[in-house]
């Protein structure tokens, strides 16, 4: 995440340079067809593609492991997969290689450069493809699927995807009497129980502290999600085009002075713009609580097998526990490129298709930890056997189940959306170190990220 | 005999602190990961374990890597090193016209960010086909004007006199620059090498830009591999580090004492 600013500099650099290409505005709205974008259905997938992605590790084994499975189905279509570095290592890539037009038919971005692809006019909307051939999406998980949708336009496959959860320490639930099966939800209570599960040693120093979430600009935009409120207008960005941001509203001042109070009253731990150092803490039992990316589940399992229980929780909300509230998903989908052939394009499709099988997601599920897409791959062997290990993931199936479906718990879409998120992170330390008071704080990041966006709007048309 | 344990005990406190990441790199490689997750943070592994450095042989080709490195930061070192003398002597010793203005062009590209050429340098690599090859990783980095500046102001230092009496002897421009100004100026040449040397092994963007496949990618891409998206694995990662610096710092203690020998040497002809 470091990198982001140089990258975002970069990004509006080559944006600037290919403007004046950008189809957004004469992207179709409502009901309208849109296979017309897609190759003709009758155009021979090509012998081979290539596909980057930023997997590594054993995330990366079980995207080689899909290939593998999709090489060997058929005999037609052979794919390629090339790791490029991290997500922002990968778009930074990606568009060096769209300069000199050597971009791959299929490329894994992730959830943040969502508009940046859309305007970057290089991608075939997935939408294209899906009316072409009556694809049915209707098993999709709607969480999911809806954050990558534009004007209700599916604009790239979702491939993995996590959201947001409370992780708690069971056994220190247990040490100071609270209920170790029943997690706090709302502000106030997580607040109630962090109090309870501070301690001190002798000398006044705190040993534990109750709640320790990192400075991350994603745990910001998934509070104001489950505030119901929006991140940027016109519908968060997917009406239209967002012209400004507008998470200076109520429920982004009662996020950061629910934040700032626990810090200054310390029972909050405050591990900086660190989101390893805040997941280290809760493994160390420096803290007992605090919220992550439902992926890291299954790394905290097993690195503090034998030490502690862990429980998780739904993501925290205000105290009224808003109905239109809900969580985001996070993570990364699948671009087809459209400066390859149409031959490479349908074959990308065809891996797409054969990704999203059922059988493919519940192996895709036990092998890394996102959420299946396809809802019926939680029927699958791997997936079941997944869960009976892991029964603590079912509070992240539950969660994006039972949220509302409506443009704040879609989540926000910015061609700025990384220059966004480390502008609140700006923001929330800014607050939490006393710098300034939560309102000024939230304007000035405001007005500062307005006036990005208005840059970014006049150079991409 | 209190002076020189003061000293040196001044010493090992400072070595210890310009070491201290190093040791810490070495010894989280050989914790588990349950291990480095305890707080306070432990300092030395209690059941040491190669788990880790296993683990990083099974996700990544890392020998591969280092030979890749080695043949790119080698191939550029003799190209920067060839390139920058020649330039540098030129400016140092040649008597043209123009050589103050060309010398101050020549200096202004150091002001040239790297990130700005990225994008032309590619599209040249790729025009030429040279992706997922040495030379294309290599090349663009075998021209160095801040290398040529440092050896100009030390060829610079190499008294004018026996520029005269090498001509006097006959000696042609050729000649005299092998003879005399390559041997008086090793300590410096070393110090060219060593850094084009390091910073090319750590380059990351770029050979992450001109290659696609594994057998052409090196180390630093190879530890950005052992890091994964949605969980550090400190121990992993540190592994890495270690397996991938170790070469270098043989590297360094070997090139060091050929400075010191370069150095002595020029003090006593010079």
């Amino acid at each position: 995440m470091r990198r982001l600013a140089t990258l975002a500099l970069a990004l509006t650099m080559v944006a600037a340079a290919c403007g004046g290409t950008s189809p957004t505005g004469t992207a179709p709205t409502g009901g309208t067809d849109m296979s017309a974008l897609a190759p003709a259905k009758d155009v021979a997938p090509a012998a081979s593609i290539t596909w980057w992605h930023a997997m590594s590790g054993v995330n990366g084994e079980a995207i080689n492991k899909i290939v593998a499975g999709f090489n060997s189905s058929q005999s037609k279509i052979k794919v390629e997969t090339v790791f490029q570095g991290n997500y922002d290592d990968l778009l930074a890539k990606l568009n060096t290689a769209i300069a000199s037009n050597a971009a791959p038919a299929l490329v894994q971005v992730y959830d943040i450069g969502q508009a940046y692809m859309r305007d970057s006019g290089q991608v075939v909307p997935m939408q294209a493809f899906i009316d072409r051939d009556k694809f049915a999406t209707s098993d999709f998980e709607p969480a999911v699927i809806n954050y990558y949708k534009y004007q209700d336009k599916l604009q790239s496959m979702p491939f993995n995807s996590s959201s947001s959860m409370l992780y708690y320490n069971k056994d220190a639930f247990k040490e100071v009497g609270l209920d170790p099966n029943k997690p706090p939800v709302t502000f106030t209570e997580v607040a109630d129980a962090a109090k309870k599960l501070t301690k001190k040693d002798a000398s006044g120093q705190t040993t534990r502290y109750g709640f320790g979430p990192s400075v991350y600009g994603w745990l910001f935009e998934q509070l104001m999600a489950t505030s119901g409120a929006l991140y940027a207008d016109n519908g968060n960005g997917r009406d239209n085009r967002a012209t400004k941001v507008v998470w200076n509203s109520a429920a982004g001042k009662a996020i950061l002075d629910w934040w700032k109070a626990g810090v200054d009253g310390g029972y909050f731990f405050n591990p900086g713009i660190d989101n390893d150092g805040a997941a280290n803490a809760f493994n160390a039992q420096k803290t007992a609580m605090y919220i992550e990316s439902t992926a890291r589940l299954r790394g905290h399992i097993n690195t503090v097998a034998g030490k502690f229980e862990i429980g998780t929780g739904l993501y925290p909300r205000p105290d009224n526990k808003p109905k239109e509230g809900g969580n985001i998903i996070g993570g990364a989908s699948l671009y087809i490129m459209k400066s390859r052939p149409p031959a490479e394009q349908q074959a990308a499709w065809e891996f797409v298709k054969y990704a999203m099988t059922p059988a493919v997601q519940g192996q895709w599920q036990a092998d890394t930890g996102y959420y299946p897409i396809a809802k019926a791959a939680y029927d699958t062997g791997p997936s079941k056997e997944w869960a009976t290990k892991y029964p603590q993931f079912l509070t992240a199936v539950t969660q994006i189940r039972e949220s509302a479906q409506n443009r704040m718990t879609s989540g926000a879409v910015l061609g700025v959306m990384p220059q966004a998120r480390q502008r609140t992170q700006k923001m929330i330390e800014s607050v939490l170190l006393g710098q300034a008071t939560s309102q000024a704080a939230l304007d000035a990041a405001v007005t500062e990220m307005n006036a990005a966006i208005d840059k970014y709007n006049k150079a991409n048309p | 005999m209190i002076r020189t344990f003061l000293s040196y005990a001044l010493l090992t406190v400072g070595s210890i602190i310009v070491a201290f990441p190093l040791l810490m790199a070495l010894s989280y490689s050989l914790m588990s990961e349950s291990q480095i997750a305890t707080f306070p943070p432990p300092i030395l592994p209690t059941r040491p374990t190669l788990n880790n450095y296993a683990d990083v042989l099974d996700t990544i080709p890392i020998g591969r890597y280092l030979l890749n490195s080695f043949v790119v930061s080698t191939a550029v070192v003799i190209g920067q090193l060839f390139t920058a003398s020649l330039a540098a002597y030129a400016f140092s010793f040649l008597v043209f016209r123009g050589r103050q203005v060309l010398f101050f062009l020549f200096l202004s590209t150091l002001m040239i960010p790297w990130e700005a050429t990225i994008i032309p340098n590619y599209m040249t690599i790729r025009t030429i086909g040279w992706l997922d090859t040495y030379q294309g990783l290599a090349v663009p980095f075998m021209a160095t004007a801040f290398g040529t500046f440092l050896l100009r102001q030390a060829f610079l230092q190499i008294p004018r006199e026996l520029w005269d009496a090498a001509r006097i002897d006959g000696a042609s421009s050729l000649r005299f620059f092998i003879s005399t100004v390559i041997p008086l100026s090793r300590p410096i040449l070393g110090t060219v090498a060593i850094y084009g040397f390091l910073s090319t092994y750590n380059q990351y963007f770029w050979p992450l830009l001109v290659t696609n496949q594994t057998f052409m990618r090196t180390t630093q891409v190879g530890i950005a591999q052992l890091r994964f998206e949605e969980t550090l694995r400190f121990g992993l990662v540190m592994a890495g580090v270690v397996m991938v610096a170790v070469p270098t710092l043989a590297l360094l203690v070997l090139g060091q004492r050929q400075l010191v020998r370069g150095l002595t040497a020029g003090a006593v002809k010079g």
